[in-house]
């Protein structure tokens, strides 16, 4: 981590406020002690602000869709064969990814590499879908309902791959010997990232797809 | 994030002398010392703040000479307040967050060191990039297209690299922090920034995704015009410009805690009415149509008084049970408090005038709006002023000028208080903004900030230069950790970080206790 060699000890509960506790010290620590959940806290605030700005487009593409009626999408077909295989799909990349968290906490690294692995191919497949499903759709850029449609699915679809990305580096650190029982903070990172990613897209799939 | 995850460059021995080792250059650009990226920070947002209301100045001079009134649509006007907030208030504050929040809580690093040296460039590169583009007729709303485009993806890219910094400064205060360090005693001004930055971090999320939805839209100029208008505006407004002042909040409590040598009362008490102002100033949701007209609106921006009011109690407590050492910061601090209290009160006004409106009351809502986006501005810029010249031995490793910041806080305070008072009373008496009075007011105002912004950047360069370097103030000895290296022996300084953090205040605590650190040495 940043600055693990030099600083203080993880935290412990707190002592009572008196004179003597405010000076006691405390043993000297391992060097190289990291620090406990430093990498879940900076992902949880990013991930925060990606939700954010997706729940923001997904706000305006109701609206507008409610502001067009009938007209929204009139010449295009959604059909809901794909969206449902990709809700599906993420749907057990959920397990997948719980799996390789439960797995790494019990120093388990061959099913933490084999969950790893099949949450990855299924987000690949994910992102294969998507591309066979904006084929099909023939949805033009250059059509009203274009902008809003690929700012929600590609907005989305750039988190998922962002959420690959990160798994890979992960996945890499763990052969590494970086994550174990004893700190597991990069897979469970990872984690929030992609349940996050799973979570927007069933709001996608419901508000976009479902509802048309 | 997980390529941040390196050894700051604190940690690292120096390199070999000889043609390897790097340039003066190399380490400003290099670097992933909390303290050298906060302090470039502060000076680059400094420069800007003064290059922004220059250009409001501009803007409000370019009317009077057309005869016409003062346009509040206008390109110039809009790129110049986005200019004050994403390249003056926010990066100043964020600037002494990350230099002084690491200290506070006892850490050699903020997290993710490389992402933060990675806020800095990105927000220092786009906002010299919004400024080209506002010079092409661009910036926001701006009548080129190309140089508009331009302009909305910089200043998306400025409000990514803030959310990057306040993802590093609140990390940092979760998961820094030494042994007995609860986020009950966290430092006040840690504390305001772990409740300010997800605020900004969300709301941040959701402009940028309007920028991104601008960018990709094939709009024309005045397309894009109306997108910042409709998707990116409100928040330069209630309540999310209250956002602006949730630092100020702590800074206010840490600095009175500070001059009057005493712990501030009811701690916890403290700490909800901070987190309380930052849920009020949530404002996302006012972004849909009529979002600021309906009763949760009024319920926001009349409850956020509250825990303003609270806190203003609790910090009047404190100095009514001892006489401050009085200092151009603590004054500073309390000065833009009350401009926050102006801006409260804007806020206040305007929820009566939607309440009752054409019934009890009849204000102008846009200047009362205006009113408090620039009464929150202004005082979010001088609690920074203010914050800066109190921490200088910290931030800038040497005293400031008392003269120089004396000087920087009171242009501040004249021109942020002037530049909100005109709408303010622009929003009482619904005066139109024809007068040419009122550009002329609106220059000066604008003008006085400027030169403000420039004493702030020459008390910062003049300061970090060492040619001010007087001894500490008598009886203002600092309480929290961050004083710990100005203050104590190197010896102190590791036994106070090895010490179980017993209360809010570990350096006062470490006083109070003197006779067992002599036993212990």
């Amino acid at each position: 981590m940043s600055d693990t060699a030099t600083l203080s000890p993880p935290e412990v509960d707190s002592p009572p406020e008196s004179p003597q506790a405010a000076v006691a010290p405390t043993p000297a620590l391992p060097p190289t002690m990291p620090r406990r959940r430093e990498l879940i806290f900076g992902t949880v605030f990013v991930t925060a602000g990606v939700a954010m700005g997706l729940l923001t487009l997904i706000g305006s593409y109701l609206a507008a869709r409610d502001a067009a009626g009938a007209a929204w999408l009139a010449d295009n077909q959604l059909a809901l064969t794909q969206p449902n295989m990709q809700m599906l799909t993420l749907a057990m990349s959920v397990v997948t990814m719980q799996w390789a968290v439960w797995s790494i906490c019990r120093d388990d690294r061959y099913h933490t590499y084999l969950a790893l692995g099949v949450t990855m191919l299924l987000g690949i497949a994910f992102v294969n879908q998507s591309t066979f499903l904006f084929k099909e759709a023939g949805i033009a850029i250059t059509q009203p309902e274009g902008p809003l449609f690929y700012a929600v699915t590609l907005g989305h679809l750039a988190m998922v791959i962002a959420g690959l990305v990160f798994l890979l580096l992960m996945a890499f650190r763990t052969l590494g010997g970086q994550y174990s029982s004893r700190q597991p903070d990069g897979i469970g990172a990872a984690a929030v990232f992609w349940y996050a990613g799973v979570a927007l897209y069933a709001v996608i799939w419901f508000a976009v797809y479902i509802q048309k | 994030m997980t390529l941040t995850d390196t050894r700051s460059s604190s940690d690292t021995p120096p390199a070999a002398a000889g043609s390897l080792s790097p340039t003066a250059l190399e380490r400003a650009i290099g670097t992933g010392e909390h303290e050298a990226i906060g302090r470039t920070f502060i000076m680059g947002s400094l420069l800007l703040m003064a290059l922004s209301a220059g250009a409001l100045a501009a803007g409000a001079l370019r009317s009077l000479s057309n005869g016409g009134p003062l346009d509040v649509t206008d390109n110039l006007w809009n790129s110049a307040l986005v200019g004050m907030v994403l390249m003056g208030a926010i990066p100043l504050l964020l600037g002494l967050a990350i230099c002084l929040v690491p200290l506070q809580v006892g850490s050699k690093a903020i997290a993710f060191p490389r992402a933060a040296a990675l806020s800095l460039w990105t927000w220092l590169v786009s906002a010299v990039i919004f400024a080209i583009s506002l010079g092409l007729d661009g910036g926001v709303g701006g009548a080129d297209l190309e140089a508009s485009r331009l302009g909305m993806l910089s200043m998306g890219s400025m409000m990514v690299a803030l959310s990057l910094g306040a993802v590093c400064v609140a990390t940092t205060v979760l998961s820094h922090r030494p042994v007995g360090m609860s986020l009950a005693r966290v430092p006040l001004f840690s504390w305001s920034m772990l409740v300010a930055a997800p605020i900004w971090i969300l709301t941040f999320g959701s402009t940028t995704a309007h920028v991104f939805l601008g960018q990709i839209s094939q709009a024309n100029a005045a397309g894009l015009a109306l997108r910042y208008e409709a998707g990116v505006a409100w928040f330069l407004r209630a309540p999310s410009v209250y956002m602006l002042a949730i630092p100020i909040l702590g800074i206010s409590c840490d600095l009175v805690a500070q001059g009057c040598g005493r712990r501030i009362a009811r701690y916890g008490t403290v700490q909800a009415l901070i987190a309380m102002f930052g849920v009020f100033s949530f404002g996302a949701w006012t972004q849909t149509s009529g979002g600021r007209e309906n009763i949760l609106w009024i319920a926001f921006v009349a409850l956020a008084a509250v825990p303003v009011l609270g806190l203003l109690g609790l910090i009047a407590d404190t100095l009514r049970h001892r006489k401050p050492v009085v200092s151009p910061g603590l004054v500073g601090v309390l000065l833009a408090f009350l401009l926050l209290l102006g801006g409260m009160l804007a806020g206040i006004l305007e929820a009566l005038n939607t309440t009752g409106s054409g019934t009890l009351f009849s204000f102008e809502a846009v200047g009362l709006g205006w009113a408090q986006s620039l009464f929150l501005l202004s005082a979010a810029f001088i609690g920074g002023l203010a914050a800066l010249s109190a921490w200088s031995r910290v931030v800038l490793r040497a005293s400031a000028p008392g003269a120089i910041a004396s000087a920087a806080i009171a242009a501040g305070l004249i021109g942020g208080g002037l530049l909100a008072t005109v709408f303010l009373i622009q929003g009482l008496t619904g005066f139109g903004l024809s007068l040419s009075f009122y550009n002329v007011w609106v220059a000066v105002a604008a003008a006085v900030l400027a030169l403000s912004a420039l004493l702030g950047l020459m008390l910062a360069l003049v300061t970090s230069r060492g040619h001010a370097r007087q001894p500490a103030t008598a009886g203002a000895a600092g309480l929290t950790l961050e004083w710990a290296q100005d203050e104590l022996s190197p010896e102190d300084q590791a036994l106070v970080m090895r010490t179980i953090v017993a209360s809010p205040y570990p350096l006062l605590d470490f006083r109070f206790t003197g006779e067992a650190v002599e036993e212990d040495k």
